[in-house]
């Protein structure tokens, strides 16, 4: 810290200095002084001088370079991306000594940032503890210096890639050399395989294989891809002479036996001609590499001596195993969910429903075209959907919807988040069709039929506990109820094209207030719709309706049923209406004149859409 | 006054030229510590002699987590199969001397340096933030950039921006990296090589595909680093096709057939003409379709790729397993007429035959009962 100390004292005049004659050196006041500024929070002042410093250094420099010109202004315009320049240049710096400064033991405990030549100083001393603990590396000065030991290179190419180095020759298949590797690979030792014929670790049916690629007496074929017109050539190669660095390439796979247990190879290892069944196990190895000629001279002495020939050729290869890595994305990362578009018309009715959702939802789009939408929400949702459906009838954007749940084939629910757009045609600017885009954020309780069974029960325990519907199969009711929903909010829009005044009251109000509101307003809905089908002429149903809007309650069904006849019977027009019921949103435009019309009208929908009659044994008719 | 000034100005520079020249001087004697070649330490600049210093720093805590044991153990096995075989044995301390170590030392470069050559590839070691904090000496034969001039840089300055989240995925530590999952992924790197092989700088660098296959790594002791060390294998363009167990077919960009070497006949027992127009996705076993479909995206987006091991159908029962070597090439038509007009490409595929004919009594696909009854 000596240096840093004397730097200090001498630091303090020389900081005046600079702050001092800045000023009077052309342009450079601003940077200079620009960096006390910026370091004011730094406990240090000693890097903030040696920032100061390389800007002095730089400074420096250009104005010697430029002194006696007077060229201010062109310095100025050189100054400022310089300036820039020369702040990324200290910054990086910076960074590069605090990471250096984490990194080093020594610089740890310390309390205080350090500065920059602590830091570095440090760190030499570091390296030259390194360095007498590493030994052999360094102190061998003939080979060339590297920053990995050779033998941590090999460590770690051994972790990188499972394979070891092989070279057999070419005649017999001997190995003549095998990498130690290999004991990790095939569990068998170096020892016992060099010498061996490989041959006899190849599985039988792959040994026709090794053989072909060995041979150098064929012309191999290459199939070449000319990279600069990516014309596919195939040469037959003329045998080159091999040599030692540019051979013939060799690339093929093969099966080798590797034993289970380290070290007691000898028992499971059985030569092929043995009569008992083989039962070794193979791993798969990808071989690489080349062919070469290795005079005689340079094999081991396990060579046989008889080969006397000049060149013998090897193949030398590299074999590194085969082990399948999963190509399915890791279950920790996002994976896009599952996804599938649907289109429906304004009212929630189906338009489109793409392939895929099938696998989800278990309906096939032909089942679920035309129904609307209200159906397959989950009654807890319908609430939020409907203020949504109606949010993006009038918007331009995307409108996203909470988690809901949404009715599969097989009775389960499964959570969907969907985006909603919609898509206005540009001539009559008015909404023709929503697109819904939605995704799976966690599968239901299973959707298969096994589950089926558990699941309605399950629904029916539901629909038992809460009142809205006493005795009502959950499904029925809820459809009948819950398509015109969508009807109802289309109308909404419609009668907003036509009228573009008066708004039905929407926004806060939702179709469905607390839970012990709904009682009234379901179930006389759906009586009144059994009655009024019993009573298919209708002409007398008005005057029932009309006597059920005499109770406050059920006002706010006759009121949903008008509604319903709205859509069906005079989609277009609206009319304002004299009881206001924020019950249901859009009901008060109706009048209940047409409420049994209606009412046939949609259970006629709703028969034809469900493809059954309607059973209503299991409605509880209230009157 | 102004002698004042000018005097302080004076003893202002003076101090500043101290102190540069002290930074000097230890920046110097750091590069002169780091293990490079004498003629690489003078040329290096400040950043880089730190980048530098903070990867040997970071190779050698990472490398006493990785060799610690390791070389305690593989000694230890060392040993008791020396001792099996009946040699003699010196001893089984860890007192070895210079000389041996020496002999060691040179036996395994030349070993790595065979293996790195065979492979031709190189091996790159990156942390979890995509530091590339080693890189073996010979990377500048493949990417043109010196080990020095890579070396503390991230990795995702010299990749594809495209390829990066699929870098990310690979360094994200996973459960399995605990039990050193294996990573096989194909990235694209700016490679500053011209067509002959010389290096060129990296304003003028083009995109080289490159194959990565390792693992992760995870240190517990002495300080917990966790890093990825992998090898990086340029994919080449030719392949060597001697073996009877290996066919290439062409393919439109929608991974149909448009042509396909006799081979597959012998291997599969689908003739040449019924495999044109048919979707390579038609004839492979379905649990591998997310293999191929990997694979195909890799054609599309890097144009090249390495599938895994995935399973073809045998023309009337059975699979086998295959690995294919692919790569996007316009496709041969030649017009002089119009030399820079857009050509179509193709995909060319060299596919390998692993194994031979498994279960050949399965049928897998409608295909394969039909040419059953057939037969």
């Amino acid at each position: 810290m000596s240096a840093g100390g004397s730097d200090g004292t001498a630091d303090r005049p020389a900081d005046l200095a600079a702050d001092g004659e800045c000023p009077e050196q052309a342009g450079s006041s601003l940077p200079a002084a620009e960096l006390p500024r910026k370091r004011k929070g730094d406990v240090e002042e000693r890097s903030g001088t040696h920032g100061q410093q390389s800007v002095d250094f730089q400074m420096d420099d250009d104005l010697s370079r430029s002194e006696g010109e007077d060229q201010q202004v062109k310095m100025k315009c050189f100054r400022e991306p310089h300036r820039q320049i020369e702040k990324r240049r200290r910054d990086k710096m910076n960074t590069l000594i605090d990471e250096l400064a984490a990194m080093i033991p020594a610089c740890q405990p310390m309390a205080r940032k350090l500065d920059k030549l602590t830091v570095l100083r440090k760190a030499v001393q570091h390296l030259k503890a390194l360095k007498v603990g590493t030994g052999s590396a360094f102190t061998d000065t003939t080979s060339k210096p590297s920053i990995l030991s050779h033998d941590d290179l090999k460590h770690l190419l051994l972790r990188a890639v499972d394979g070891f180095l092989l070279v057999v020759s070419c005649d017999r298949a001997k190995i003549l050399f095998i990498s130690e590797s290999v004991s990790k690979i095939l569990n068998l030792s170096r020892l016992e395989l060099t010498g061996q014929s490989l041959f006899d670790f190849i599985h039988p049916k792959d040994i026709n294989k090794v053989k072909e690629q060995l041979s150098s007496s064929e012309y191999p074929r290459q199939c070449l891809i000319d990279a600069a017109t990516g014309v596919q050539v195939q040469v037959d190669a003329p045998a080159r002479p091999p040599l030692l660095s540019t051979g013939a390439r060799r690339s093929f796979f093969c099966r080798l036996k590797h034993s289970r247990v380290v070290g007691k190879q000898d028992k499971h290892f059985l030569p092929c001609t043995s009569k008992k069944k083989d039962s070794s196990r193979y791993c798969t190895l990808h071989c690489t590499g080349y062919m070469r000629s290795c005079p005689s001279s340079q094999l081991d002495s396990e060579c046989d001596g008889e080969m006397e020939s000049s060149d013998l050729s090897c193949l030398v290869t590299v074999c590194r195993l085969l082990t399948p890595v999963s190509h399915q994305p890791p279950k920790e990362l996002t994976i896009r969910p599952s996804e599938f578009v649907t289109r429906w018309a304004i009212d929630g009715k189906f338009t489109f429903v793409e392939q895929q959702a099938t696998t989800i939802i278990g309906y096939l789009p032909q089942e679920v075209l035309g129904t609307s939408c209200y159906e397959y929400f989950h009654q807890d949702d319908l609430l939020h959907l409907a203020d949504k459906h109606r949010q993006v009838l009038r918007s331009k954007e995307k409108i996203e919807t909470r988690c809901y749940k949404f009715k599969t084939k097989y009775g389960s629910y499964v959570s969907l988040q969907s985006q909603w757009f919609s898509f206005t045609n540009p001539w009559t600017k008015e909404v023709e069709f929503i697109v819904s885009s939605n995704q799976v954020i966690s599968r239901g309780p299973g959707h298969t039929k096994d589950e089926e069974a558990g699941n309605s029960k399950a629904l029916q325990e539901d629909t038992k506990q809460i009142p809205i519907i006493p005795g009502l199969s959950s499904g029925l009711g809820t459809m009948i109820y819950a398509g015109s929903i969508g009807t109802q909010i289309a109308n909404e829009l419609m009668d907003s094209y036509s009228r573009m005044n008066s708004s039905p009251s929407s926004g806060a109000c939702s179709p469905f207030g607390p839970a012990q509101e709904k009682c009234p307003v379901v179930s006389p809905l759906t009586s009144t719709s059994a009655s009024s089908r019993e009573e298919a002429s209708g002409s007398s149903s008005q005057s029932q309706c009309d006597s059920r809007t005499a109770a406050g309650a059920s006002s706010a069904t006759s009121e949903s049923l008008a509604a319903v006849s709205r859509i069906n019977i005079n989609p277009i027009q609206g009319e304002t209406s004299q009881l206001d019921l924020d019950l249901v949103p859009g009901l008060s435009s109706f009048s209940s004149d047409e409420a049994a019309m209606a009412v046939i009208m949609s259970l006629l929908e709703t028969d034809v859409n469900m493809g059954q009659s309607g059973d209503f044994e299991d409605l509880h008719w209230p009157f | 006054m102004k002698a004042d000034k000018e005097k302080r100005r004076m003893i202002s520079r003076d101090a500043a030229r101290r102190r540069r020249r002290v930074e000097s001087e230890v920046f110097a004697e750091l590069s002169r510590l780091l293990p490079l070649q004498q003629s690489v330490q003078d040329h290096l600049d400040k950043p880089s002699v730190i980048r530098l210093t903070l990867s040997y720093i970071r190779m050698h805590t990472l490398l006493k987590g990785i060799t610690g044991k390791k070389a305690e153990a593989s000694h230890a096995v060392k040993c008791e199969q020396v001792m099996e075989s009946g040699e003699e044995w010196r001893g089984c301390d860890r007192g070895r001397d210079d000389e041996e170590k020496k002999t060691d030392d040179v036996e395994a470069s030349e070993e790595t340096n065979m293996f790195l050559r065979i492979l031709e590839g190189f091996l790159i070691v990156l942390s979890t933030e995509g530091d590339m904090i080693y890189l073996s000496d010979n990377v500048s034969k493949y990417m043109g950039l010196t080990q020095t001039e890579l070396m503390g840089h991230n990795i995702f300055e010299f990749t594809h921006p495209c390829d990066h989240e699929e870098i990310r995925n690979n360094l994200r530590l996973t459960a399995e990296v605990w039990c050193g999952a294996k990573r096989d992924f194909v990235m694209r790197i700016k490679g500053a090589l011209t067509h002959r092989g010389r290096s060129s700088n990296l304003k003028s660098a083009t995109w080289k595909v490159l194959h990565c296959q390792g693992r992760a790594k995870v240190c517990v002791a002495p300080s917990s680093v966790s890093c990825l060390l992998l090898t990086c294998q340029p994919l080449p363009l030719s392949h060597t096709l001697l073996s009877t167990h290996t066919f290439t077919s062409q393919h439109s960009m929608d991974m149909r057939f448009t042509y396909c070497d006799q081979r597959i006949t012998l291997l599969l027992g689908y003739s040449t003409e019924e495999l044109l127009g048919r979707s390579i996705y038609d004839l492979c076993h379905t649990l591998d379709t997310n293999c191929l479909t990997k694979n195909h995206l890799n054609l599309c987006l890097k144009s090249q790729s390495v599938s895994g091991q995935y399973r073809m159908l045998v023309r009337g029962g059975g699979y086998v397993w295959v690995e294919s070597h692919s790569a996007v090439i316009p496709s041969v038509r030649p017009s002089k007429s119009r030399p820079g007009a857009h050509q179509p490409l193709c995909i060319l595929c060299v596919t390998y035959v692993l194994s031979g004919v498994e279960e050949p009594s399965l049928q897998l696909s409608l295909d394969q009962t039909v040419h059953r009854y057939l037969r």
